[in-house]
């Protein structure tokens, strides 16, 4: 808003809640728009793409006029530009259609897979940074060169062990070796006679080798971003300014570097959730837990149009979720990103 | 200090550790674990369409009749199962069928004719679009191949029908024997509905096991059933299906003995799997065979809507060539380490009956096949190694698809050998999905693939020569011979006619050599000695479980 005041032009801010205001509706706005380009390209492509799914439907077993039926009910027969009309209208309605394989609403289907999926997700991140946290921290307080030296050659060591080798390392060693966790599932065959506490243990017990295996690499790339981070602002001067005035180390970590530090690392963290609740297909195959990443692999092998729709616009929200949640953590820790974030 | 802390630490870490593994990831005595790729989508048998979900509702569903492999005529046998005895008219016209009276659903609901002539309606009825849709040509049925109940069946009371059977069919018991669905659950509901029905998860059922739980993509927990007449007290008490997607991840479960029973184990895990006493393995042969597939027309033609010679393959002599060019043993011993069997034509040697034994492969003989290739007129005129006809190289793609080691290998096999012809393959791989769509399209010259073979044999499907009936004749094979073979073998015939038919059916195709028969590959099953009972035939692995026996 501007405001003549004696022939000069002074600028004023809107109220913040107008702005945050504002802000909301843009990113809105421009997520509706992604997600739009996103479906839409997406239908284009598995369309375009050979298969049918009415493949599996065609044996000799199985009659000619059964893969016909099919055909017709999924409405595979009609022009290319009305499925998409009808698709579009469905999707704007909140319907997704009926999963071709399940024979079932394809939110009712995804958010079975999902809501392990955010669980799963949702540890692998805690664990990623607060490992990756507490090991930058204790080899910063350290300075020692050696160890700083180590630790970061293992992360990238460890950053670059495919999950595949990783998980199957796991399983030889752990489950098969020393036979301390087991190989595969999310729970035991005895689980429905166990207490409501030996369930969760039960669970955790089976998740701890997926967890282990989907969150390495991520602690790895966490730890360099971290220590980089703290190191970075450990030489600015306003920190040597601080320990010159006499604040004592644990408060000037606390208050100042770790703060300054994590700027940076909440994008990189928003996009790693992103990722994670789209699914971890390798690590979901290897301990046969059913997640995201499985269920789109095995919807796009089978064709399963409605649901291939509903897995990748679930991964796309959630994406676009993550980073305005990072955006907005990022916003708590510097206003002045706020500006940022409105242009 | 920090020592003590360190300790504590320990102190908490390691009790809740051994809690954890107080949890029991090996079976316990009662229980069979099976092992499963993925998971199910139904406990419905109207929509079973994966091997795995024929299983369970095999278990979980009664038919009316039983089958059971006959090793010596190697064919099925019928026993009774939800029909106590039958009795066919004399001109085969229709069947009496009696009804057992101690049959119960789940619920505890007596079954009776309503929920088997319920059943063949549901199946039949284009609007549920069920697995066998279409599949009842020897029943009375109208122009949608809905059957016509007031025609076929006759009710004579609560446990007695009779099955009417048009004066043109070739009924048979085998088409009868479908898995019965209570009629008193999902008479009410609309037909269209029935395929997303609540039901096909929390089934009413009445096999010898119940669903008892289904934990998605995780297990699948199926516990004897107490009120059936398959019942005894010696029954396992609990069939598990573990869904494990990841290969290694199911070995290795199987060696630790957490797993009791899985198919299609690969030869170079064998050994391994031989060094543990306690498990058994058993090849079946002769399920499915790999061939390397040669259209006998031209693609690009066909696509215009011509029916014309393929310029390669549409000499019976220049495909017999490439059949003498592969060293099939080769590819056997090498990567399926002797298990496996050569094949000659598309009837498996299970079939014991109708199989010709005096069809013997086309032999390993590069000298023969560079003669029947020159007698074609393919020379390598210009010494490039590469033969020529009419100016054109006998150079082609040979599509096979990603994802299978055996059929990769043997590619790479099939390219080497028929380069010591003459021959120049290219290999391309596609994606199981594309490469469906192009065999139905009929756009490739050449493509390694595989077919899985029905039970009882059945061969119109894949060799007629009507490409608009026959959509799974991908390598558009036609002979006239052929041709009056499989309709005299849809007519009805006596066996000893059936058998002399299929017999002279093997002799064309192998002098015709449609595509270039490969061997038929193992389903290698591995099952833990404590199963006893356990009769793994052609007709499948989990089968019968209620014979099984736990030492």
């Amino acid at each position: 808003m501007e405001i003549a005041i004696k022939n000069k032009t002074v600028k004023i801010s809107p109220p913040a809640t107008v702005q945050t205001g504002k802000v909301l509706l843009k990113r809105f706005f421009s997520s509706i728009l992604t997600l739009f380009l996103l479906v839409s390209l997406l239908f284009i492509l598995i369309r375009l793409s050979p298969g049918d799914p009415t493949q599996k439907f065609v044996s000799a077993q199985l009659s000619p006029e059964l893969s016909q039926k099919i055909a017709e009910k999924f409405l595979l027969n009609e022009p290319l530009l009305e499925q998409y009309y009808a698709f579009l209208s469905n999707v704007i309605k909140g319907d997704l259609g009926i999963s071709y394989n399940y024979k079932l609403p394809v939110l009712r289907v995804v958010w079975d897979y999902f809501s392990f999926t955010l669980v799963f997700a949702l540890l692998s991140i805690c664990l990623q940074l607060i490992f990756s946290f507490l090991l930058a921290i204790f080899v910063s307080q350290r300075k020692n060169k050696v160890l700083s030296w180590g630790i970061s050659n293992l992360a990238l060591f460890v950053y670059s062990i495919p999950a595949f080798v990783l998980g199957v390392l796991l399983i030889y060693l752990f489950s098969v070796t020393i036979d301390v966790f087991p190989i595969s599932g999310l729970n035991s065959l005895n689980y429905d006679s166990l207490s409501f506490g030996g369930k969760i243990l039960d669970q955790l017990w089976h998740l701890i080798l997926p967890l282990i295996t989907l969150s390495a690499a991520g602690t790895a790339m966490f730890y360099k971003y971290i220590k980089e981070g703290i190191d970075n602002v450990r030489n600015q001067t306003y920190i040597l300014n601080l320990k010159a005035s006499g604040l004592k180390e644990k408060v000037i970590l606390k208050k100042h570097v770790i703060p300054n530090a994590a700027s940076p690392l909440i994008s990189v963290a928003g996009i790693e959730l992103g990722v994670l609740l789209g699914g971890a297909l390798i690590t979901e195959v290897i301990f046969s837990l059913p997640g995201m990443g499985r269920l789109t692999v095995d919807s796009i092998l089978s064709r399963d149009y409605p649901l291939i729709i509903g897995c990748v616009l679930t991964a796309g929200v959630v994406m676009i979720l993550t980073n305005f949640l990072a955006d907005i953590i990022k916003i708590k820790f510097d206003k002045r990103l706020f500006k940022g974030l409105l242009n | 200090m920090n020592h003590i802390k360190s300790r504590i630490y320990l102190l908490l870490i390691f009790p809740l550790l051994f809690t954890f593994c107080d949890s029991k990831t090996t079976n316990q005595n009662n229980q069979v674990v099976i092992g499963i790729s993925a998971d199910v989508q139904t406990f419905n048998p109207l929509f079973t369409f994966s091997v795995d979900e024929g299983a369970i509702t095999e278990l979980l569903y009664l038919s009316l009749f039983d089958f059971r492999w006959n090793e010596q005529k190697g064919g099925i046998d019928e026993y009774p199962m939800l029909a106590k005895s039958w009795k066919w008219a004399d001109d085969s016209s229709s069947v009496l069928i009696i009804l057992r009276d101690d049959a119960y659903w789940t619920d505890g609901r007596q079954i009776n004719v309503d929920d088997v002539i319920f059943s063949f309606d549901a199946y039949s009825d284009p609007l549920v679009q069920s697995r066998l849709y279409g599949s009842f040509k020897n029943l009375f049925v109208d122009d949608e191949n809905h059957i016509e109940l007031k025609k076929t069946f006759k009710v004579i009371s609560s446990f007695e029908f009779e099955v009417n059977f048009p004066p043109y069919s070739v009924p048979n018991l085998y088409e009868l024997s479908l898995a019965i669905i209570p009629s008193h659950i999902l008479e009410d509901t609309e037909r269209e509905e029935l395929s997303n029905s609540e039901y096909n998860f929390k089934p009413v059922t009445s096999g010898s096991y119940y669903l008892k739980k289904w934990d998605k993509n995780q297990n699948i927990i199926l516990a004897a059933n107490k009120n059936s007449f398959l019942y005894d007290e010696e029954m396992i008490d609990e069939i598990i299906f573990k869904v494990v997607p990841d290969y290694t991840s199911k070995i290795l479960q199987v060696k630790k003995e957490e797993i009791d029973l899985l198919e299609l184990v690969k030869v170079e895990d064998i050994e391994e799997i031989r060094s543990n006493e306690n498990l058994n393995i058993v090849p079946v042969i002769g399920r499915e065979y790999d061939y390397v597939g040669l259209n006998n027309i031209d693609p690009e033609d066909y696509s215009k809507g011509e029916l014309t010679p393929n310029k390669f393959f549409g000499n019976k002599n220049v495909r017999k060539a490439i059949s003498h060019a592969i060293n099939k043993k080769e590819i056997l011993n090498e990567y399926l380490l002797g298990f496996g069997e050569l094949a000659a034509t598309p009837v498996s040697p299970i079939f014991r009956n109708v199989y010709n034994d005096d069809i013997i492969p086309y032999e390993f003989d590069i000298t023969k096949s560079k003669e029947l290739l020159a007698n074609d007129g393919w020379y390598d005129v210009d010494e490039d190694g590469i033969l020529e006809k009419g100016g054109e190289e006998f150079s082609f793609n040979l599509y096979y698809p990603a994802g299978n080691p055996l059929r990769e290998f043997a590619s790479m096999r099939v390219r080497n050998n028929l380069k010591a012809v003459g021959i120049d393959v290219r290999l391309e791989t596609l994606e199981l999905g594309t490469l469906i769509d192009y065999l139905f399209e009929k756009k490739m010259d050449a493509w390694m693939a595989g077919w899985y073979v029905p039970i009882p044999v059945e061969l119109k499907p894949y060799w007629y020569s009507d490409l608009d009936s026959t959509p799974l004749n991908f390598a558009s094979y036609g002979n006239n011979q052929v041709d009056s073979l499989l309709d005299l073998l849809q007519t009805k015939i006596s066996s000893e006619m059936k058998r002399e038919t299929v017999i002279a059916f093997q002799k064309i195709i192998n002098e015709d050599e449609p595509v270039a028969f490969l061997y038929w590959t193992p389903n290698i099953c591995v099952y833990n000695k404590r199963i006893d009972q356990i009769n793994i035939t052609p007709l499948g692995t989990v089968t019968h479980c209620w014979e099984w026996r736990l030492q």
